[in-house]
């Protein structure tokens, strides 16, 4: 065998390792459902926040401590826990993309994507904010 | 009915109409340059076909900068008559952040892209020599396609573009919209504003050095389709050679002022969080530099290249599929700052497709395997066009693509008997360019997941910060590895022992400090030192070189800075990334991360105005805010114990954030720069706004029953107890009547401080009727009121009514120690200094 295929063969075999390894440790788009059923896997919930319920964020006792309620696609609500500053206009988003894993009956997220609406504009796509758990 | 003319009072149509007029010109002169240069390519071909065609392509360049002429003369006159002007500009902006409303949108952006390629093309034209019909009418199709995404306008029911002329009230958002029927709407019209995420200088400088970066991809392009339509597959990489290190240099300037900008003026805590849209310009590079390494070889070595050729269309091909996916709104959720979706999806694919199509035809060899491939791709496309299943049809394009790549390299490109020597310089420069493929290969695969979601309905997510750092600080080590190397190596052939040798020196020098570094930062955890050690290896073996070979010859020295440059951005990387300390978390003495991750310190703190609180090494203290425009400022103040125990305050930091009310506020970071280390706060969350005023008004109200050492809470925070039942009451005091009867309460209060008041409220029977009188402690918001007695259970009844705690203003901001950054930023410059070295040297060997 001669050192060019070796090294062909060794650099396919490296792209399959990476799309395997990458596949089986994605975390993948799911409803609470699903969350709650695997407890211990990473997943991606996309879901709306329920305005009418307690968004509890008290800074003098924890400033990384914040917990409201989110409504999955499929319309299950849990309650999500964040250890993080509250985001900043947190009440005006549209749509939230929370990554984590279920804690007991509700949800620890450790880093929350946040669409916003811009008012002005009629686009399909608001502005994504990015908020990152405290480590 | 007729339709209503209206005529609108104070609107400028004529910028518009020369707008439009450069806009239609732009892509019609890069029609006529396109098509004379294919006639020109000929070897019989007419001279005036040249001349035409250098021409139009001229008139082009003109017109693409009459249309950004045109574009600011509308940004600075504030002509919100104009969509584009009203959604990124308005009156309160000062002039200079017009040039980031310039390119804020993505018509801007296809803009400046364009123009880079009008100047690169301009330059092109006189340097390319013989190779200028075959290179310029490739770029003459690229201009063809940008010009068209400016067009905004609709063949059948399909636009074509988006149009930065638009008026708004033509605008399809705004058409319908009451307001526009007015003649008078544009006078007190104002526009939307930038982002203010973007209202930094960072915004002026950082995109256009960036497309720059991606417009100079472009033109090794253009070469390397010429070599194969001319079929001169060695020839090309010459001329190509500058302008790739050229594309080097600026596009990675351009990915490192992007990590400074999120670094200085984003939030990110960090100058790198694989974010889509950052990987979409490292990408490129990275091929890029594959790309270039390829070519050194081949060069040397007088032969045909496939890879090389792969590479370098690869690299610009990545070009268009970062725009596709930052643009076509596909990142949807998953990115922070993609560019919203314009509708222009499709026109992205086919512009995409077409130059994957254009680039296998070319590579795919003989006539038959053309004809094959054109035909099964024609028949995809059609099938999608027609019957829909657009995702099988597009997926069985890139396997009959990459089928007919495959092809075309056995049956033309590959060499059959010839092998390169293991221990030559060629061998081990093509395992790192097959390296930095597969490191492409990672960082695209792991950003395009929604690209697979929509093509193969999965839900795959990309992968997080952690899960990108774990291998491609494994092909970190890889590259510094082999860069610390192959330099040692010769062409074709060397001795391993004389290697051995020469590197030992540095190996060793690596290894100690190392080791030196490792003990002193706590770094001995395996993927960290391993970084570390080749790190360094890589510095000082390039450095070695530098010294003892090129004997610090600078015209020869670019390579090896370039190299030094590289390896010092990876430490500072290494070190700041690993060693970053967040000390705005618990303060106490003990590391409550040990009791599990509920009670790990966390990175945001609290502060109240004038709280002091002990950060790292630092005492901080929060001073108060200061308003400027549309900016909170936060003061502050670092402080250290001196020897003499006294405390000095040592700098201040002002973190802003920028109130929009129509965007949302924004937090811009402050930074304390040192030579060691970079001092980094940022608000959190704050309190805007004025803080409110002082009232009478109670806002609880609540009653207690009582006997005498009775204690009640009241307001969550104050503990009162009644000691005593006081019957003798100074009358004269409280202006009653000689008959009155009146007792007082002697209150005790207790607050959450342990401070101890006292009140007396007193309870009055006059006559027939009963009244109290209350007292109040200001300080507390308190007020009590004695209002009944109970005698049969001897027992009272007291009113308190309190106030809330008025906070004081607080803000909760985060405090990060990155050490050693000035590391990477050193390590930048002296990696475009190397690259501007090897740039001359090459530009030198042309002539």
């Amino acid at each position: 065998m001669k050192k060019t295929h070796i090294i062909g063969i060794l650099v396919i075999a490296v792209a399959i390792a990476i799309i395997i390894v990458s596949i089986s440790d994605s975390s993948t788009y799911e409803t609470f459902t699903t969350a709650l059923n695997h407890p211990d896997k990473e997943f991606h919930v996309v879901g709306k926040l329920d305005k009418e319920k307690e968004m509890a964020y008290n800074p003098e006792q924890d400033a990384n401590l914040f917990s409201f309620y989110m409504t999955d696609e499929k319309g299950v609500e849990k309650k999500v826990i964040f250890n993080g500053a509250k985001p900043q206009d947190f009440e005006k988003s549209e749509q939230i993309v929370i990554i984590g894993k279920a804690n007991g009956d509700g949800f620890a997220a450790s880093k929350i994507l946040m669409k916003c609406p811009s008012k002005y504009t009629n686009n399909k796509q608001g502005e994504l904010k990015e908020f990152t758990e405290s480590k | 009915m007729e339709p209503q003319t209206i005529n609108y009072i104070g609107e400028h149509l004529l910028p518009g109409k020369v707008g439009n007029f450069f806009v239609f010109l732009s892509f019609v002169a890069a029609i006529v340059a396109f098509i004379s240069y294919v006639f020109s390519s000929s070897p019989k071909a007419d001279h005036s076909w040249k001349i035409i065609a250098r021409s139009a392509f001229r008139i082009h360049s003109f017109s693409v900068l009459g249309i950004m002429g045109t574009l600011f003369y509308m940004l600075l006159n504030h002509y919100f008559e104009y969509q584009y002007v009203w959604e990124h500009s308005s009156k309160d902006m000062p002039s200079i952040y017009m040039l980031s409303c310039f390119w804020e949108g993505q018509e801007g952006s296809f803009l400046l892209w364009t123009i880079w390629h009008a100047v690169l093309g301009n330059i092109l034209m006189h340097k390319s020599k013989d190779w200028e019909p075959h290179v310029m009418t490739i770029l003459s199709v690229v201009q063809v396609f940008l010009a068209s995404m400016l067009l905004g306008v609709f063949v059948f029911d399909y636009k074509i573009g988006s149009n930065p002329f638009m008026l708004l009230r033509e605008h399809p958002d705004f058409s319908n919209l009451p307001f526009v029927k007015m003649p008078t709407y544009l006078q007190k019209l104002d526009g939307r504003g930038l982002n203010p995420l973007l209202r930094n200088y960072w915004m002026i400088i950082h995109p256009p050095t960036l497309f720059l970066g991606f417009a100079s991809t472009v033109i090794p392009f253009t070469y390397a389709i010429a070599s194969l339509w001319r079929k001169q597959y060695y020839e090309w990489i010459k001329p190509a050679i500058p302008w790739t290190i050229f594309g080097v240099m600026i596009l990675g300037t351009g990915i490192l002022m992007g990590g400074a900008w999120a670094y200085e003026a984003l939030s990110f805590g960090g100058f790198w969080a694989w974010d889509p849209v950052e990987n979409a310009s490292l990408v490129p590079w990275l091929l890029f530099v594959g790309a270039l390494h390829l070519m050194l070889i081949y060069q040397n070595k007088n032969e045909k290249s496939f890879l090389a050729i792969l590479f370098t269309l690869g690299a610009f091909i990545l070009v268009l599929y970062s725009t596709f996916l930052t643009r076509s709104g596909v990142l949807g959720s998953a990115s922070v700052h993609a560019f919203t979706d314009l509708g222009m999806n499709g026109q992205l694919l086919i512009y995409l497709l077409s130059f994957i199509f254009l680039s296998v035809f070319l590579l795919s060899g003989d006539k038959m395997a053309k004809i094959v491939y054109a035909s099964l791709s024609a028949i995809c496309f059609l099938l999608a066009a027609f019957i829909g299943y657009k995702n099988i049809f597009l997926v069985s394009f890139a396997v009959i693509s990459a089928l007919t790549l495959l092809y075309g390299f056995a049956k033309y490109f590959y060499v059959k008997d010839e092998e390169d020597a293991i221990w030559s310089r060629e061998f081990w420069m093509f395992i790192g360019s097959l390296v930095l493929l597969i490191s492409t290969f990672h960082i695209t695969f792991e950003t395009s997941k929604p690209i697979f979601n929509k093509l193969f309905a999965t839900n795959y997510a990309s992968a997080q910060i952690q899960d990108y750092n774990k291998v491609e600080s494994a092909i970190a080590v890889i590259l510094a590895l082999l860069i610390a190397v192959t330099q040692f190596f010769k062409y074709k052939n060397s001795s391993i022992q004389e290697i051995g040798k020469k590197l030992i020196v540095s190996f060793l020098l690596a290894t100690g400090l190392s080791i030196a570094i490792a003990y002193l930062l706590d770094l001995f955890i395996i993927n960290y030192f391993l970084l570390l050690i080749t790190s360094l290896f890589c510095i000082f073996a390039n450095a070695d070189y530098l010294i003892r070979i090129l004997k610090g010859n600078v015209q020869h020295a670019g390579a090896s800075l370039a190299h030094i440059g590289f390896g010092f951005i990876l430490l500072g990387v290494l070190i700041s990334m690993s060693k970053q300390k967040i000390i705005s978390q618990n303060t106490s003495a003990v590391d409550v991360g040990n009791f599990g991750k509920e009670y790990k310190n966390r990175e945001n703190i609290l502060m109240q105005i004038n709280d002091t609180l002990k950060m790292g090494d630092y005492l901080v203290t929060y001073r108060g805010k200061e308003k400027e425009g549309v900016n909170f400022f936060y003061n502050i103040d670092y402080l250290t114990k001196n020897i003499d125990g006294k405390i000095e305050k040592q700098f201040t930091l002002r973190p802003i954030v920028q109130t929009n009310p129509r965007m949302g506020n924004v937090a811009e970071p402050a930074t304390k720069h040192f030579l060691q280390k970079d001092v980094y706060t940022h608000i959190t969350w704050a309190e805007i706004g004025e803080p409110e005023q002082e009232t009478d008004k109670f806002d609880n109200d609540s009653s207690y029953i009582l006997a005498i050492n009775d204690t009640a809470i009241v307001a969550n925070r104050y503990f009162i107890t009644i000691s005593n039942l006081v019957k003798e009451v100074d009358k004269k005091k409280y202006n009653l009547q000689s008959n009155d009867l009146a007792v007082g309460a002697a209150v005790t209060i207790v607050d959450a401080d342990k401070q101890v008041y006292h009140l007396f409220p007193i309870y009055v029977i006059r006559d027939n009727y009963a009244f109290s009188i209350a007292d109040e402690s200001k300080e507390l918001g308190l007020k009590l009121s004695f209002q009944k007695i109970i005698p049969e259970q001897s027992k009272i009844v007291i009113q308190a009514l309190s106030k809330n705690v008025k906070n004081k203003e607080f803000i909760i901001m985060k405090a990060i120690v990155f050490p050693g950054i000035n590391l990477l930023w050193s390590g930048a410059f002296i990696f475009i200094l190397g690259c501007l070295i090897a740039l001359r040297k090459r530009i030198k060997m042309m002539s």
